[in-house]
């Protein structure tokens, strides 16, 4: 009976914390530190809650020792050609745990594209096809995820793992956990939560920048009022997008195609109970799939390392070069053409749906308060969600 | 040391090429909008004012135009049909109706059965 006990008691997780204490012990008690300050994080200061409390929730019983619902190493012998579980999904199913189960569908590009036909369903396209040259503000914006690619390589990252680093730069989580589960999956912990991270710091990070770039002139400038756009043409925008693009660039296809899947159910009208599904049902189940699994990647090991740090630290630039680079587009384009754009509507082409246009309305508020930039930055901000989601496409195809 | 390792040619070329694929494809998109709004846009038969030397008896010509209306117009229009078609308008009808209310008669509202009904001699 005595023997029961014991055994009881080392089978504890604390036990099993203090005992391998100096040989990883500590990396799981500061990861589980971290995810307690996350789920404040997500809590209490309301930072991209929906996503971030399942991260941090993921990340705190990944690190939970004897718990075994996450396996690493599984997932190491998955990408290893010499292992016997090489590419084998059975020995997942087999040896895993739940959190290896769940990590099926990131490790399969599933969730970000179910996400993508819920963002869809969600999205309102008729603003970029009031005024198309919002495509090219969101086209500017993608310029922060090459030059962060550059960068990365310059800091010693391999060619992948700087294209997933680059791709933080484009703002939308499901991408970048998209295109990083397929380049270098490794990162895929600090990369979404440094996605994610940003993302909810929009407000904060954006408008310095926008400030810095433009003159008062420039930011109380008043746009003329979009046209209206026909239900007609909001229908035949998705169908025509998805083919030209696929077309050009096939690796771009399921996240352009689920995300036009979803708009299209959203406008054709005659399938609204799957619209209303996409919208809610399947993207609340998918986010808690995909928060939860993507948090437990981050594992002591993987995660509390100097590439953490300078993954955090390129993010930021990326997502700076990215606020900048649709900012000074705008600028530009002001130059040529006679209906003057304000260029606050520039930073919205990182994606960030709907934070980025917000943070240009209510910046342009501040110059003018009659100024309503809130439709004329929509535009950009779908354009950047297009462009990030090509962008992806590009690096999967050049270094995949 | 990786820093020497790093192929700076390929690099560079997935940059700049990445980068110009991405504004090349977005601008292809910006075209093919354009070009599928016009298509699309609304287009109203409306006839050309008379000229003033025209001869009185001349046929008039109808003729496509494309109307551009502004974004007040719109809301001026809207409002108005709104107000045509929902009868929302300024004379009040002058006789006040109170509907009758017929109720099936069933043991739950049956007023003998009510816990208050007071006897009456």
């Amino acid at each position: 009976m005595w023997n029961d006990i014991l055994e009881f008691f080392r089978g504890m997780g604390f036990m099993q914390m203090g005992a391998d204490f100096l040989s990883g012990g500590w990396q799981q008690l500061a990861m589980l530190c971290i995810s307690f300050f996350l789920l404040y994080l997500a809590i209490k200061k309301q930072y991209e809650p929906l996503l971030l409390l399942p991260i941090a929730f993921g990340m705190l019983l990944t690190n939970l020792p004897g718990a075994n619902m996450f396996h690493q190493e599984l997932w190491s012998a998955f990408l290893d050609p010499s292992s016997p579980a090489y590419h084998s999904y059975g020995a997942i199913l087999k040896e895993g745990g739940l959190l290896d189960v769940l990590y099926i569908g990131v490790k399969a590009g599933v969730y970000p594209c179910l996400i993508f036909i819920g963002v869809g369903a969600m999205t309102d396209f008729g603003p970029l096809i009031a005024n198309p040259k919002s495509l090219l503000l969101g086209a500017a914006a993608q310029i922060g995820i090459f030059i962060t690619f550059l960068c990365a390589n310059a800091m010693g990252f391999t060619e992948a793992e700087a294209g997933s680093i680059g791709i933080i730069g484009g703002a939308d989580g499901p991408t970048s956990i998209f295109l990083t589960s397929k380049l270098a999956p490794h990162l895929l912990g600090p990369i979404a939560i440094a996605a994610y991270s940003y993302m909810a710091l929009v407000p904060v990070i954006q408008p310095p920048i926008m400030r810095l770039l433009t003159t008062k002139e420039e930011r109380a400038i008043k746009m003329k009022q979009l046209r209206a756009v026909s239900k007609t043409e909001k229908i035949i925008f998705p169908i025509m997008v998805t083919t030209i693009v696929a077309l050009i660039l096939p690796d771009a296809a399921p996240l352009i195609g689920c995300l036009m899947l979803g708009n299209l159910m959203k406008e054709c009208g005659v399938v609204d109970r799957l619209s209303k599904t996409a919208q809610n049902e399947l993207m609340n189940i998918v986010v808690i799939f995909l928060g939860l699994s993507v948090g437990a990647t981050a594992t002591g090991a993987s995660f509390l390392n100097w590439q953490t740090l300078m993954i955090l630290a390129m993010g930021i630039i990326a997502f700076g070069l990215g606020s900048g680079g649709g900012v000074l587009l705008a600028k530009l384009m002001n130059l040529f053409s006679k209906e003057k754009i304000n260029p606050l509507i520039g930073s919205a082409g990182v994606s960030a749906v709907p934070m980025a246009a917000r943070v240009s309305q209510q910046v342009g508020q501040e110059e003018n308060p009659g100024n309503f930039l809130l439709m004329h930055a929509m535009g950009p901000n779908v354009a950047g969600v297009i462009g990030s989601a090509v962008a992806a496409g590009i690096l999967l195809t050049m270094l995949g | 040391m990786t820093l020497l390792a790093t192929n700076w040619p390929h690099v560079w070329f997935v940059t700049l090429l990445g980068f110009a694929l991405v504004l090349v494809l977005l601008v292809v998109l910006i075209y093919v909008l354009k070009l599928f709004g016009r298509i699309m846009q609304p287009r109203v038969k409306t006839e050309k004012p008379q000229e003033v030397h025209a001869s009185v008896g001349a046929p008039r010509k109808e003729t496509d135009e494309h109307i551009t209306l502004t974004g007040q117009a719109t809301a001026a229009i809207a409002m108005a049909l709104h107000l045509y078609y929902n009868g929302v308008h300024d004379e009040e009808p002058t006789h006040i109706t109170i509907k009758k209310i017929e109720r099936k008669y069933s043991p739950w509202n049956a007023k003998i059965m009510g816990m208050n009904n007071l006897h009456r001699n």
